[in-house]
């Protein structure tokens, strides 16, 4: 049966760890100590290998020392009983530190630096015990809470606390190059959408488009097609301002037209990066991911079964 | 107390035999205080399958049940739809007058100040421009108060050009020969529109073929020419249209002008002093002479001097406009087919090989003597794709641009492609011999510029259509919408009638 659960197997490997930890705990002062205490631990064992036997009398309890050696080792840490002690430590920790600096100026969310804290499986490796999804995610509210303190003014503490729940390496250290307009003053942008791909070469100019090769009235026979192949100049009014010279290859009319869309919007962020939040508002910054869902065995499409038969 | 009752007679009585009582357990019993007479329930019908009992001697297969027929309306009568379909309608008195709009004429059509603005077209030749069917039906014309077109740039140099041939001068006369393409909605058949126009201001005759495709559709009569000619076809009920179509919009002209020579063909009809109109008369009367009369009318047109013995009352003749819309169904087999079931090409055809015959650089005199215009225009929505005359564009644009036929880059047909010899030998002309006679030219409609695209949107928005600003911003981000201003689509854009707040 114990074998069975594994929750017993956890609680059994705890329990060992715990120990361990007591033992550290109890061996760190022991320099202090040795001299006047009669080792506890070595009456331990000896306990552990013969409680059956003998029982001995616990020793008189001291009470000049009773502060500097209680009677009964006490657990390092208060929530030593509470299963996740290590995790409750943290979280304490974090609320008072919190508590302490929660009346600094803080910044937008967006502005904050961004922190590539433990994911979850990471977290429980990092404590060595199961942590609930929900309280960690707590956890990581408050972290995000105090890295939003001014980074100008943010405490040495705050930092080094927070350094502490990162993950090691820099995962958001290395950013690509931002593209560049090339000697011949063209960006260039890639955009997906369905199957289609389109590739987009954008120059200052009079507002001409082509869409491979040919104008844009005689790629998109559909007004709905070119408004939206064009909406980022459209939506920035920078459409008599540019050149676009766009390819775009598989799928069909609509997506094409809607991997221009994309294309277009990230050569123009080349061109002018501080557009990015107007076209973000207007929906073309987004990558429409969707693709076709494929078919399954034993389905007519992707989803639809069979119609059911008597016999 | 002892009752006077016998017994002894009642046990004498016998009991009845139970034969003749009614049934007693199949009588329903019913309470004893009903007074209502009992009823027996209906029997239960045997359940029946769905096929039924089994059938023996019947045909077991399903049997269909037979749809009646739905009474329908009766459909319109004959030609109802069709002239439904291609009904003209020129004028709505729901559109906004437009105020200070100005007419064709002499003056407006060569004024480059209004360029990018909308010109009327004068009442008075809109049954001219009816006649000749310079009006589609699909071009929007219904949606404003009156017809009107733009001056764009290739307007004002048609308007100049004919102003040339017509007046005084050393242009007087010119023949000019061009071949208009462009993509769809690019306003080509409206371009030839101003120049019937600006022909019928000019008091020049206009001839028109508006839908060249009904002449090798195999939708009218077709007649071999001659015994001398077998594999030449002549289309006789075409022809007496074409001189209708004529008759009717050069009324005026050609009531001034009068018979100048004899003509072999028509002794018994042609009477000297005849004018120009009674003769073309003769042909819509009698459509099996329609070709001949044809032939008349042109020579008479085309002269430059009277015959001997005519010379009474004769007038040099008036610069001539050719107009055909839609060039690419002459380059192909038509559906005719000869005597034995060959299909006959397009150029086989009398009246086709008459119009494509114009294209060629005159012998000793140009193909019009009198000067005027050969407008021919390619259509983008209704275009057979025909490779050899692809080829042939492309070898008028090289000639143009004075590549040498020789030349290496000078574009060929590709040898294995069975690209049509006869398409690409009615383009192939030298460089003319006569000094009044132009080359052949190609001219390619692009889009308006965003001048004559604000003028354009302008005009819209005048007529009550378009509820916007219009500001150069507007125009221009409705100019790269329409492709670089193909004015097709910037007519769609203008239209389409968004009420915003």
């Amino acid at each position: 049966m114990a074998l069975q659960s594994p929750n017993c197997i956890v609680h059994a490997m705890q329990s060992v760890r715990r120990t361990v930890q007591l033992r550290s705990f109890l061996h760190t002062p022991k320099i202090s100590l040795r001299s006047n205490v009669p080792p506890i631990l070595s009456q331990q064992r000896k306990n552990a290998r013969g409680y059956a036997t003998e029982v001995q009398a616990a020793p008189e309890i001291e009470f000049e020392k009773f502060y500097t050696q209680p009677a009964r080792i006490v657990p390092a840490s208060p929530a030593y009983f509470s299963g996740s002690p290590k995790f409750i430590d943290h979280l304490l920790n974090l609320e008072t530190i919190l508590a302490k600096w929660a009346s600094l100026p803080t910044v937008a969310p967006s502005e904050a630096p961004r922190m590539a804290w433990f994911k979850l499986a990471q977290f429980r490796d990092f404590v060595g015990e199961p942590v609930p999804t929900k309280k960690y995610k707590n956890l990581i509210k408050i972290l995000q809470r105090l890295n939003r303190i001014d980074p100008k003014i943010m405490p040495i503490e705050v930092r080094d606390t927070l350094k502490t729940f990162l993950r090691p390496g820099n995962p958001y250290g290395n950013k690509p190059a931002p593209a560049t307009v090339d000697e011949m003053g063209r960006a260039r942008g890639r955009g997906k959408r369905k199957t289609s791909s389109a590739v987009v070469h954008l120059v200052e100019g009079e507002g001409d488009v082509m869409v491979n090769g040919k104008t844009l009235v005689e790629a998109f026979p559909r007004l709905h097609d070119r408004e939206s192949a064009t909406w980022p100049l459209r939506c920035t009014s920078r459409l008599d301002k540019y050149n676009v010279w766009a390819t775009a290859r598989g799928g069909g009319v609509t997506g094409q037209a809607e991997a221009i869309t994309l294309a277009l919007a990230r050569a123009l962020l080349v061109h002018e990066p501080g557009l990015k939040p107007v076209l973000r508002k207007a929906g073309v910054i987004t990558v429409d991911a969707r693709r076709v869902e494929r078919k399954k065995p034993g389905h007519v499409k992707a989803r639809k079964m069979p119609t059911w038969v008597k016999r | 107390m002892v009752s006077s009752f016998c017994w002894g007679c009642l046990t004498r009585l016998r009991p009845t035999p139970r034969a003749v009582l009614p049934p007693t357990v199949a009588a329903p019993r019913a309470a004893a205080f009903h007074t209502s007479t009992v009823r027996y329930a209906l029997p239960t019908k045997k359940k029946n399958s769905l096929d039924g009992p089994p059938k023996y001697r019947q045909a077991k297969s399903a049997r269909m049940k037979k749809k009646k027929p739905v009474e329908r309306a009766r459909p319109p009568p004959v030609g109802e739809r069709k002239a439904l379909r291609k009904r003209i309608v020129l004028s709505n008195p729901n559109a906004l007058e437009v105020e200070g709009m100005q007419d064709f004429t002499s003056e407006t059509m060569v004024d480059a100040r209004l360029r990018g603005s909308i010109l009327g077209l004068p009442v008075p030749m809109l049954t001219q421009l009816r006649a000749v069917e310079a009006f589609k039906p699909k071009q929007g014309w219904s949606i404003f108060r009156r017809p009107g077109t733009v001056v764009r740039r290739e307007t004002l140099e048609l308007g100049r050009l004919i102003d040339s041939i017509s007046n005084e001068g050393q242009d007087k006369g010119r023949s000019v020969k061009k071949i208009v393409t462009g993509v769809r909605g690019s306003g080509k058949t409206v371009h030839l529109l101003q120049a019937m126009a600006m022909a019928f201001t000019k008091q020049w005759v206009v001839f028109t073929v508006p839908e060249p495709q009904d002449l090798v559709i195999a939708h009218t009569g077709y007649a071999p020419l001659s015994d001398e000619t077998p594999n030449l076809y002549v289309q006789n009920e075409a022809t007496a249209t074409l001189l209708s179509r004529t008759v009717v919009a050069n009324e005026q002209v050609l009531k001034t002008l009068h018979v100048s020579r004899e003509h072999a063909a028509l002794k018994s009809s042609v009477k000297a002093g005849m004018t120009l109109e009674e003769l073309a008369k003769l042909g819509i009367q009698d459509p099996a002479i329609a070709w001949t009369v044809f032939q008349a009318l042109w020579a008479e047109l085309t002269a430059t001097s009277a015959a001997s013995g005519f010379d009474k009352n004769f007038k040099p003749r008036p610069p001539m406009l050719v107009t055909v819309d839609g060039l690419a169904h002459w380059m192909k087999n038509s559906e005719y087919r000869s005597v034995e079931f060959e299909p006959i090409h397009a150029h086989d055809l009398v009246f086709v090989r008459h119009f494509l015959g114009l294209l060629k650089p005159g012998t000793g005199k140009p193909a019009l003597p009198n000067g005027g215009l050969l407008l021919y225009s390619t259509s983008a929505s209704n275009n057979p794709t025909i490779y050899s005359f692809e080829v042939a564009l492309k070898q008028i644009a090289a000639r143009q641009a004075g590549l040498n036929a020789s030349a290496p880059e000078f574009p060929q047909a590709d040898p294995y492609s069975g690209a049509d010899k006869r398409v690409i030998d009615a383009f192939d002309s030298s460089k003319p011999t006569v000094a009044k006679e132009g080359m052949l030219e190609l001219q390619t409609l692009g889009g308006l510029t965003r001048d004559e695209a604000r003028g354009f949107m302008e005009y819209f928005a005048r007529s009550g259509l378009l509820r916007e600003k219009i500001n150069d911003e507007w125009v221009g981000e409705k100019w790269s919408l329409a492709g670089g201003g193909v004015i097709g689509e910037l007519e769609k854009l203008g239209r389409r009638l968004r009420v915003t707040d």
